[in-house]
């Protein structure tokens, strides 16, 4: 999923670049100095660990493989405000010292897998988490693995969208049409989804057996509880806010694909009258139609995937407690 | 130390200390490499006519071929890269036809041929402290010269593992219902992380007894000399004829 310079359109990439760094920004500033000192080579060695896990790789059938992301585990471990900083420090290695992504490109990589990635990870675990606490582990289970594939079935609907938006506001010059870059990326990272899902909920089990000491501990809530306060701390609350941010930020792009939409959509079809091979490829989607395509694909994924864990959980635990 | 055989997204990791002093581009001050390369990537990426990618991906092999950096491991890289593009370079040939694609493949190469030279060139804690004193956030520039120290470490327990596990027979599995293999692959992350983590409250006392408090303070210092003004000049000089001529091509 890591986007090589010189693939997306230069505006596309900037608009991904000012939000990726605007994200970063407050990431950076809502991580304290204090936690920061204590935290910063905790995070480190877990990156470290991140990273090794990402050259794992996992079979996905038919001699294919695939390998982890590990957004949603790093988030699950740290906490979304570390594990945003974490993953974004992993893509800067990858790309300065692999060559696996760009530096025009780092913004819309960092979007998608730094950001979009931990944040739904975190959000979905968050709100499934409370609901599964009447099912014991197997619950907990659910939480993790439907945490991991929404982060890594989101992330790569917001690469298959970026690609289509580029195709479509640059005529063709850049980015892969939709009719190919939606289903190629969101049918190969369904399966791969589910790969992480069950690699994730392995390992979370694993350290929690083993080390339980590996989990940081967030969001301890102070002695005043104004209502503001018990608000900003419910989990909740911010795991609505974390998946509200993730939807947010893919509304420039939808700006920018309905601001020069109407010129490029045209220009686009005329383009593709290449042949008719073309023509019938490109029939299951028109062409301007690949950024809601990929877009309703993400929103569609998240609600299934959520509505499948709260389904489960129904069936394990006759009806989920709260408290 | 590094070693070569650990596999990220099937390549090797490089090894850019071995030779980093050995050849004129590793000697050069890494802020002016990451100034000039940087803009030279960056304006590479935004151009569309055929000529001056090509203008730009000549510039970019000619910089790798005289640079002196081994050429063997830098074609190894960008040949892991090239999956792809290739697959956006074939939808481009299917969609807008084969000139398009053509662009797209020369520009996409021209891009990732000088980002490698740049990370194969320059010794990675140099890399990092010129990050850092291009006024990158002092928390980024630590995670990341403290991540990339572990990586080492931690990629070099893991692939013990990984020669642990092929040992006693584990061949990696056949698809996602081989359950078996499934579960040895997330007990080996699993123990990557704890591993890691248990290290990590070494890690932190020791870099308390050595009075760190929250950041890396970079010793290399070094004025930036008359090579390194003369390369920043050559690069940034062709970055905006570059440019200038892609106005040009947007004016017709």
């Amino acid at each position: 999923m890591h986007i090589p310079d010189g693939l997306m359109d230069p505006i596309v990439a900037l608009v991904g670049t000012v939000e990726f760094l605007a994200i970063v920004g407050s990431a950076l500033a809502l991580s304290s100095r204090k936690t920061r000192e204590k935290d910063l080579p905790r995070v480190a060695v877990l990156c470290a660990g991140i990273f090794v896990a990402q050259m794992l790789n996992f079979p996905v059938g038919g001699g294919t493989t695939g390998h982890l992301i590990g957004a949603a585990l790093l988030a699950i471990m740290i906490g979304p405000v570390l594990a945003i900083l974490g993953m974004t420090v992993v893509l800067i290695i990858q790309a300065l010292m692999f060559g696996d992504g760009g530096i025009t490109a780092l913004g819309l990589n960092g979007l998608n897998m730094a950001i979009i990635a931990p944040l739904v990870g975190w959000g979905v675990y968050s709100l499934v988490h409370p609901i599964s606490k009447g099912v014991g582990r197997a619950g907990d289970s659910i939480a993790v693995a439907a945490a991991a594939w929404a982060s890594v079935f989101t992330a790569a609907a917001a690469c298959a969208a970026e690609l289509a938006v580029s195709y479509s506001v640059s005529d063709g010059a850049y980015g892969i049409a939709g009719a190919i870059s939606v289903p190629a990326m969101l049918g190969y990272h369904a399966v791969i989804g589910i790969g992480e899902a069950v690699i994730t909920v392995g390992v979370v089990a694993y350290v929690r057996a083993a080390s339980p000491s590996a989990f940081l501990r967030t969001g301890v809530s102070p002695p005043t509880k104004t209502l503001l306060v018990r608000l900003t701390s419910s989990k909740v609350a911010m795991a609505s806010v974390a998946i509200l941010v993730v939807f947010a930020l893919s509304l420039p792009f939808y700006f920018l694909y309905s601001s020069s939409g109407g010129d490029g959509l045209e220009q686009t079809m005329e383009d593709a009258d290449v042949g008719e091979r073309d023509q019938i490829l490109s029939s299951p989607f028109s062409y301007g139609d690949g950024y809601f395509t990929a877009l309703f694909a993400g929103l569609l994924g998240f609600l299934a995937v959520a509505l499948a864990a709260l389904g489960v959980l129904k069936l394990l635990g006759r009806g989920p407690k709260r408290d | 130390m590094i070693v070569g055989h650990v596999r990220g997204h099937g390549h090797t990791l490089p090894n850019p200390d071995e030779h980093s002093k050995s050849h004129w581009f590793g000697r050069l001050d890494s802020r002016a490499k990451i100034v000039g390369v940087f803009s030279f990537v960056i304006v590479s990426a935004l151009l569309t006519s055929a000529e001056l990618i090509a203008a730009s991906l000549v510039l970019a092999v000619a910089m790798a071929t005289t640079s002196g950096i081994p050429l063997r491991p830098l074609s190894k890289a960008y040949a892991a890269a090239l999956p792809f593009i290739v697959l956006a370079s074939l939808s481009v040939f299917l969609f807008a036809g084969t000139e398009r694609g053509l662009e797209m493949l020369g520009r996409t190469s021209a891009c990732v041929v000088a980002l490698l030279v740049l990370a194969f060139g320059t010794g990675t804690f140099d890399l990092f402290a010129g990050m850092r004193r291009l006024r990158v956030p002092s928390v980024i520039s630590t995670l990341l010269m403290l991540t990339y120290r572990y990586i080492l470490v931690v990629s070099e327990e893991f692939s013990r593992m990984r020669t642990a596990r092929r040992a006693r027979g584990f061949r990696g599995g056949r698809s996602l219902l081989d359950r078996y293999a499934l579960k040895i692959l997330s007990f080996t992350a699993g123990t990557v992380l704890v591993r890691s983590t248990d290290r990590a409250e070494l890690v932190y006392e020791g870099l308390k007894c050595r009075g760190f408090s929250g950041d890396i303070t970079v010793w290399r210092t070094s004025v930036l000399g008359r090579n390194d003004l003369a390369f920043l000049a050559v690069l940034i000089m062709s970055s905006c004829a570059l440019a200038l001529a892609q106005t040009e091509v947007m004016r017709w």
